[in-house]
C-alpha cells in the first residue's frame, strides 16, 4: 500500500525482557513503516505480548532502545508515550463499564481539550465534544447506543465501542492486541473492516492469531518464535518460509 | 462409548468472563492412549484442559472420567480422581526447590512412579534438585513439571505444549519420556501445536478451531494426511 | 561502671532489653500478619483483638475457681496456658475464618480488612464493656520468678524466657514453612493456589489452616505478654497499627525478613528510649516513611505489581438520589426548618460528621481508594483552628481556613508517600501515618496532651455575626456544609470528575488513554483531606474544643462506617450514613463501651449483607422499579441485541 514511504514510525533495536530466569523477547529489530498496517505472529510464548507491552512502556526493557518517530522513547511512563500518539487497545475488553457508551469515547477526546485537572469546572463544559463523540459513534455504528451504560452491551460491542474510544485519541500508531479474539465469526468481519476503514492515515501494529484477518489486512509481518525474529515480509512470502512453518508445525527429527 | 474410554467430553462449553472459548468441544480418550488436540494459537486447546481440570469456573456439558460426570466437580476433587495437570506455563513453584516441587502434588492412587524412577527418567532433575526450581532451564523445568505428576498415582495426565520454546534435542527428549510413560500404562492427553512431534507419539488426533473440534484423524491416517493437518495449521 | 556519652549503662542495657522484648512480640505478630496476607490476602485488623484474646484466656485459666466457683475447677497456671491458649485461640481463628473471612475472599480487598476492623471493634469493644479500661494483673509464674545480676544490669528470667522462647517460636515457624512439607504446599499456594488445587490439595481448608495458625501466633504472644503489660482490653489495639507499619517496612514474601525487621525496630525502639525519649512512640511511623520514600518495595519484600484503583461504588449515575441539584436545595431547606425540631447542637454534630464522610467518600467512593487516616486530616484541623482561635485571637473564619490549610498541607504529604502503594498497602500507610500525627499530638506542648485544647471562642463571622447565640452557629454550619457539599457535588461532576471516574472503573485503560492516574489520585486525596479538614476545624468552633479523639484511628473508623451504611459512591450516602451513626452514638451514649460493639457489629453486617448501604440499595429498588414499569407499559426488553439485527 504504503511501501514507498521509507521512513519508520518505529524503530526498535536489541529490545530484550528478562523475567525471573528466561527471556521473553530477545534481541529483537522491529521496523514499522508510517501508514502501513504491520502484524506480529507466532507460537504461544514467542514473546508478541510482552513487545507490545514493551512498546506502550507497561514493560521497561532489560536492553535495547525504542524510537518513535527518532524520538527515544525508552525510559518515558506509559502515560507519556500515549501522550505522543501510540495507544493500544487490548486482549480483553477495555471499556467504562459504568460509563455511558458516549461518555467512554468523550473520556478520550477530553484530556487533549486541557480541562482534564479543572475540578472547578462543571461537566457541561465538555458539552463541546459531543458533536465529535457523535461522529466517531457513527463510524463504529454504535449512534443508537450512545446513552446506554457501556456494562449493557454485548461483547462484541464492547470491543467496537473500545476501539472507538482508541480512535478518539487520534492516534499515529495503534497496537491492536489480538482484536477479533473471542468473537463469533460475524463481529470477526466487522472489527476487520472496521480496521482497514481507519488505516488510512495510520500506522496499525497488530497481534493476531486468526491467519485469515492478517492475511487480509496485514502489509507486513514479523513472525516471532522464542522470543526472536524468524522471518520478516509480505504474507505471501511469509507463509511459505520453511523456518515458519517449522515453527508452527514442527521441525523434522 | 467403547469399553475402553477413559475420558468422554461432550457439548463443552466454557467461558472467560463474557468472552465464549469453547463452543461444543467433544472428544475421547482410550484407556492407556495418547490423544492430542492440535490447533492453532487461541483456539481453545489449553482452556479445554484447563475446564476438565475444573479451573475454568464458567463451563458447562459432559466431562466424564471413568464413568463419572466431572462438570461440576472442584479442582481438588477432579484431581483426587485420578487426573494430573501438566500447564503450559510449567507452573514450577519458585519459593520450592526442586525436588520440594517434584514432591508437592500429594498421592491420589496407587501406582504412581517411585521417586528413584523418576530420576532415572530425568538424570538432570537428580543432579539440580537442591536447587530452586526456577533456577533450571527451560528443558529442565519442562521435565521436572511432567515428572513431578507421576508419582501420584493419576492415570490421565494432561500435557499442555511440553514442546513449546524448546531446542530441537529436549523436544526428541520430551517424546522418549511421553513414549515410555506409554508403555508404562500412563493415558495422556497431549495439547500440541508441533504435528510432527504429535504424529509420532499419539494413537488420534483432534483438530481444534474456534472451540470446537473440526476434524479426527486416527495414527493410521495421519501419514496420507500429513498436507491437510498442515493446511489448518500453517501460517 | 563508665557512662556512654552521659548514659549509664544500667539505663541503656534495661532499654535494650526492653526494646528486644516488645521487638519479639512485633517479630511473632507481624509473621502472624505476614502469612495471612500473603495466602489470604486479608490485612487480618484483628489480629490484636486475638493477641488480646490470648493474655486474657491465659488469665481466665489462671482464675478459673474464681470465675466459675460452683463447677470446683483448678487453676490452670502459666504453663498449661502456654499450650492450651494457642490452641483455643487458634480455634476461634478458625470460626472466624469459616463464618465471616471466607465469604469475603471474592470481593475486593477493602471488604476484608473493613470486615476484620469491625471483628476487632466487636472483639475489644465487648471486652471493654465487661472489665473497663483497667488491666487485670497477671504474676510471672513460680519458676520464672528472679533474676540473674549480669554485673552491668539486673536480667529477670522471665524476660530471659520471653526472648529465648519467642525467637525460638519464629524459629520455628519459619522451620516448618521454609523447610516442611506442609510449609512447601503453603509457598506454593501463595504463588499459585489454582495449580495447586489441581494437584488434588483442598485449598480452601488450608486457608483456614493458615489463618488459625496465623491467629494462633498471636494467641501465644498473648499469653507470653500478660506477665509483662497488663492485661487489657486495649492491649491489642495499639498494637495492631504498629505491626501494620512493621509489615509495610519489612515488605513482603519474606518470613525471615518479618522477623528480622519485628526484632530490629523492637530494638530501635528501645534505643530510642535512652536517647530521644519523645520520639520513641514515632519511630517506628517515621522509618516507615523513610522506607517507603527510598525503597518501596519494604526492606525484604520483592518489587510487587501495582495493584489499581477498586470500584466500591454503589450509585446508579441516572438515579433521582444522583441529583445533585435537585438534593442541594432540599438539603438546603430541609437544614434550615430542622433546628426548629430537633437540638441544634446535635443537627450541627450530623453536619459536621456528614461533611466529613462526604470527604471521605470522595477518596473512598468516587476513586476507589481505601484510605484509612482521615482522622489526622479533620484532627489536625481542628487542632490548628482551636489553637489559632484561642491562643492567637483569630477570626473564626480565618482560624477554620488555617485548619483547612493544615488538613491540606498534610493530605498532600501523606497522599504523596501513600499512593506510591496501592491496594491494603495504601490503607496500611494511611493508617499508620495517622497515628503518628496521633502520637505528635500527646506528645507536643501546644496541643495540651491528654486534655486537648478546651474553651475555643466561637467568636464572630466577618466580625458581625455572634456566634454564641445557638441559632446562628446552627446556621453558620448549615451554609459551611452546604458549600462543602457543593463544592464535592462540582469535583465529581468536572471534567476532573470523570478522569476520576475512568480511574475507579478501569485504571490500566485510563493510562492508556494518556492520564497520569497518579497525578489525579494525589489530588482527589488533597481535594479530600481538605475538605475533612474543613469538617475538624469547624466542628472545634461548634463544640469549642480539640482533642485526642480527634485524631484516634477510631475517628477514621467512623469516616468509613458512616460512607459504608449509607452507601460507598453514592451522592447521599455519606449523610444518611452520618445521621445513622450520630444517633447510634448519641443513643447509646450512656451504655458506654457499647457503642463500640454496636459499630464494629455493623461493620460487620454491611460488609457481609449490606455492601450496597442505605442509599445504594434505595437506588437499585427505584431502578428496578423504573424497570418493571416499562416493561409493564409495553417498553420492551432492555436489550441492545434488537438494533444490531
Amino acid at each position: 500500500m504504503t511501501t514507498h514511504v521509507s521512513d519508520n514510525i518505529i524503530e526498535a533495536r536489541g529490545l530484550t525482557k528478562r523475567f525471573y530466569g528466561f527471556t521473553a523477547v530477545d534481541g529483537v529489530d522491529l521496523d514499522v513503516k508510517r501508514h502501513s498496517i504491520h502484524a506480529l505472529i507466532g507460537p504461544n510464548g514467542a514473546g508478541k505480548t510482552t513487545c507490545f507491552n514493551l512498546i506502550t512502556k507497561v514493560l521497561q526493557p532489560s536492553d535495547g532502545a525504542i524510537r518513535f518517530n527518532g524520538v527515544d522513547i525508552t525510559a518515558e511512563s506509559p502515560a507519556r508515550v500515549a501522550r505522543r500518539g501510540i495507544v493500544r487497545s487490548f486482549q480483553i475488553s477495555a471499556i467504562f463499564p459504568r460509563m455511558t457508551v458516549a461518555e467512554n469515547v468523550r473520556i478520550a477526546l477530553q484530556r487533549p481539550v486541557g480541562t482534564s485537572f479543572h475540578f472547578w469546572r462543571p461537566e457541561r463544559s465538555l458539552k463541546v465534544l459531543d458533536e465529535r463523540v457523535d461522529e466517531l459513534l457513527e463510524t463504529v455504528g454504535l449512534l443508537s447506543l450512545r446513552d446506554r451504560s457501556a456494562a449493557d452491551l454485548p461483547y462484541g460491542r464492547k470491543r467496537v465501542l473500545e476501539f472507538a474510544t482508541t480512535l478518539a485519541l487520534e492516534p499515529e500508531l495503534l497496537l491492536l492486541d489480538e482484536p477479533t479474539s473471542g468473537l463469533g465469526s460475524e463481529d470477526v468481519e466487522r472489527i476487520a473492516d472496521l480496521i482497514r476503514s481507519v488505516s488510512k492515515g495510520r500506522t496499525i501494529l497488530m497481534v493476531e492469531h486468526n491467519l485469515s484477518v492478517v492475511s487480509r489486512l496485514a502489509d507486513r509481518i514479523t513472525v516471532l518464535a522464542r522470543g526472536k525474529i524468524l522471518a520478516e515480509g509480505p504474507y505471501s512470502e511469509v507463509s511459505t518460509d520453511s523456518r515458519v512453518v517449522e515453527a508452527y508445525i514442527g521441525g523434522e527429527e | 462409548m467403547s469399553a475402553g474410554t477413559l475420558l468422554k467430553v461432550r457439548d463443552l462449553r466454557g467461558w472467560y468472563g463474557e468472552s465464549q472459548a469453547l463452543h461444543d468441544m467433544a472428544f475421547e480418550v482410550g484407556k492407556g492412549e495418547v490423544v492430542t488436540l492440535l490447533g492453532r494459537n487461541g483456539a481453545g486447546k489449553t482452556t479445554t484442559l484447563r475446564a476438565i481440570m475444573g479451573l475454568l469456573r464458567k463451563r458447562s456439558g459432559e466431562i466424564s472420567f471413568a464413568g463419572e460426570n466431572l462438570i461440576d466437580r472442584m479442582p481438588e476433587h477432579i484431581a483426587r480422581r485420578g487426573i494430573a495437570y501438566c500447564p503450559e506455563e510449567r507452573g514450577i513453584f519458585a519459593s520450592l526447590t526442586v525436588e520440594e516441587n517434584l514432591m508437592l502434588p500429594p498421592v491420589v492412587a496407587e501406582g504412581g512412579m517411585a521417586l528413584d524412577d523418576i530420576y532415572e527418567l530425568f538424570p538432570n532433575i537428580a543432579e539440580r534438585r537442591r536447587s530452586p526450581g526456577t533456577k533450571l532451564s527451560g528443558g529442565e523445568q519442562q521435565m521436572l513439571a511432567i515428572g513431578r505428576i507421576l508419582r501420584t498415582g493419576a492415570t490421565l495426565l494432561l500435557l499442555d505444549e511440553p514442546t513449546e520454546g524448546l531446542a530441537p534435542v529436549i523436544v526428541q527428549q520430551i517424546g522418549v519420556v511421553i513414549r515410555k510413560l506409554k508403555e508404562r500404562g500412563f493415558t495422556v492427553l497431549l495439547v500440541e501445536q508441533n504435528v510432527r512431534f504429535a504424529a509420532r507419539l499419539a494413537n488420534r488426533h483432534y483438530v481444534v478451531e474456534h472451540g470446537q473440534v473440526i476434524d479426527r484423524l486416527e495414527a493410521a491416517d495421519v501419514a496420507g494426511s500429513l498436507d491437510r493437518i498442515q493446511n489448518y495449521l500453517k501460517v | 561502671m563508665m557512662t556512654l556519652l552521659g548514659i549509664s549503662p544500667q539505663l541503656l542495657f534495661g532499654q535494650l532489653l526492653i526494646g528486644l522484648i516488645n521487638g519479639v512480640f512485633y517479630a511473632m505478630m507481624s509473621l502472624g500478619v505476614a502469612i495471612i496476607f500473603g495466602m489470604l490476602r486479608i490485612g487480618n485488623f484483628v489480629h490484636g483483638a486475638q493477641y488480646m484474646l490470648g493474655a486474657f484466656g491465659a488469665w481466665y485459666l489462671l482464675n478459673l475457681p474464681d470465675l466459675f466457683p460452683s463447677l470446683g475447677l483448678p487453676s490452670l497456671n502459666y504453663w498449661w496456658a502456654l499450650v492450651l491458649v494457642p490452641f483455643g485461640v487458634a480455634l476461634i481463628g478458625a470460626l472466624m475464618e469459616r463464618l465471616f473471612i471466607r465469604k469475603v475472599y471474592e470481593l475486593e480487598h477493602a471488604y476484608g480488612l473493613l470486615l476484620t476492623v469491625g471483628l476487632a471493634m466487636l472483639i475489644e469493644g465487648l471486652f471493654n464493656v465487661r472489665y473497663g479500661a483497667a488491666g487485670q494483673q497477671y504474676n510471672i509464674p513460680e519458676a520464672l520468678k528472679g533474676g540473674v545480676n549480669l554485673g552491668f544490669m539486673f536480667m529477670p528470667y522471665y524476660r530471659l524466657w520471653v526472648i529465648v522462647a519467642g525467637i525460638l517460636v519464629c524459629v520455628a515457624t519459619w522451620y516448618a514453612i521454609e523447610r516442611t512439607r506442609l510449609g512447601a504446599y503453603l509457598r506454593a499456594a501463595t504463588e499459585n493456589p489454582d495449580l495447586v488445587r489441581a494437584f488434588g490439595i483442598n485449598v480452601p481448608r488450608m486457608l483456614m489452616l493458615t489463618y488459625a495458625f496465623g491467629v494462633g501466633l498471636a494467641g501465644l504472644a498473648g499469653v507470653m505478654a500478660a506477665p509483662i503489660y497488663q492485661v487489657s482490653p486495649q492491649m491489642g489495639h495499639s498494637i495492631i497499627i504498629t505491626i501494620f507499619a512493621v509489615v509495610v517496612i519489612g515488605g513482603m514474601g519474606s518470613i525471615s525478613g518479618a522477623i528480622y525487621t519485628g526484632l530490629m525496630l523492637g530494638v530501635i525502639e528501645g534505643l530510642t528510649k535512652v536517647f530521644w525519649p519523645q520520639a520513641s512512640t514515632t519511630v517506628i511511623f517515621v522509618i516507615m516513611v523513610l522506607v517507603l520514600i527510598f525503597r518501596p518495595a519494604g526492606l525484604f519484600g520483592r518489587e510487587t505489581v501495582a495493584a489499581h484503583a477498586a470500584d466500591m461504588s454503589t450509585a446508579r449515575p441516572d438515579s433521582i438520589l444522583e441529583n445533585g441539584r435537585l438534593w442541594m436545595a432540599i438539603l438546603a431547606i430541609g437544614g434550615t426548618i430542622v433546628p426548629f425540631f430537633i437540638y441544634p447542637v446535635f443537627g450541627m454534630k450530623i453536619l459536621c460528621l456528614a461533611l466529613f464522610a462526604c470527604a471521605y467518600n470522595l477518596i473512598f467512593g468516587y476513586v476507589g481508594l481505601l484510605a484509612f487516616g482521615h482522622a489526622a486530616f479533620y484532627g489536625s484541623s481542628a487542632y490548628v483552628a482551636a489553637f489559632t482561635a484561642a491562643s492567637w485571637g483569630f477570626p473564626t473564619e480565618l482560624a477554620i481556613l488555617s485548619g483547612v490549610a493544615m488538613a491540606t498541607l498534610l493530605g498532600a504529604i501523606f497522599g504523596w508517600l501513600a499512593i506510591r502503594r496501592q491496594g491494603l498497602y495504601f490503607a496500611m500507610i494511611t493508617l499508620a501515618l495517622a497515628q503518628l500525627v496521633y502520637f505528635y499530638a500527646i506528645q507536643a506542648s501546644w496541643t495540651h496532651g491528654e486534655d486537648g485544647i478546651q474553651s475555643v471562642p466561637r467568636g464572630y463571622v466577618f466580625g458581625v455575626i455572634n456566634l454564641n447565640d445557638p441559632m446562628a452557629m446552627y446556621f453558620f454550619v448549615l451554609a459551611v456544609f452546604l458549600i462543602g457539599f457543593g463544592v464535592i457535588y462540582r469535583i465529581v461532576h468536572s471534567p476532573f470528575g470523570q478522569v476520576l471516574k475512568s480511574i475507579r472503573e478501569n485504571e490500566p485503560r485510563a493510562i492508556s488513554l494518556g492520564y497520569s492516574t497518579d497525578r489525579f489520585k494525589l489530588i482527589a486525596f488533597t481535594l479530600s483531606a481538605m475538605l475533612a479538614g474543613l469538617a475538624g476545624g469547624t466542628k472545634a468552633i461548634v463544640f469549642q474544643i480539640a482533642s485526642l479523639a480527634d485524631l484516634y484511628f477510631q475517628t477514621s473508623a467512623d469516616a468509613l462506617l458512616m460512607t459504608l451504611i449509607g452507601g460507598v459512591g453514592t451522592l447521599l450516602g455519606p449523610i444518611v450514613g452520618a445521621i445513622i451513626v450520630v444517633t447510634i452514638q448519641t443513643e447509646l451514649a450512656t451504655l458506654g463501651s457499647w457503642v463500640i460493639v454496636v459499630q464494629g457489629a455493623a461493620f460487620v453486617v454491611c460488609v457481609l449483607f449490606l455492601r450496597k448501604g442505605v442509599v445504594g440499595t434505595l437506588e437499585d429498588w427505584l431502578s428496578a422499579r423504573v424497570e418493571r414499569k416499562r416493561i409493564a407499559a409495553g417498553g420492551g426488553a432492555p436489550v441492545v441485541e434488537r438494533s444490531s439485527h
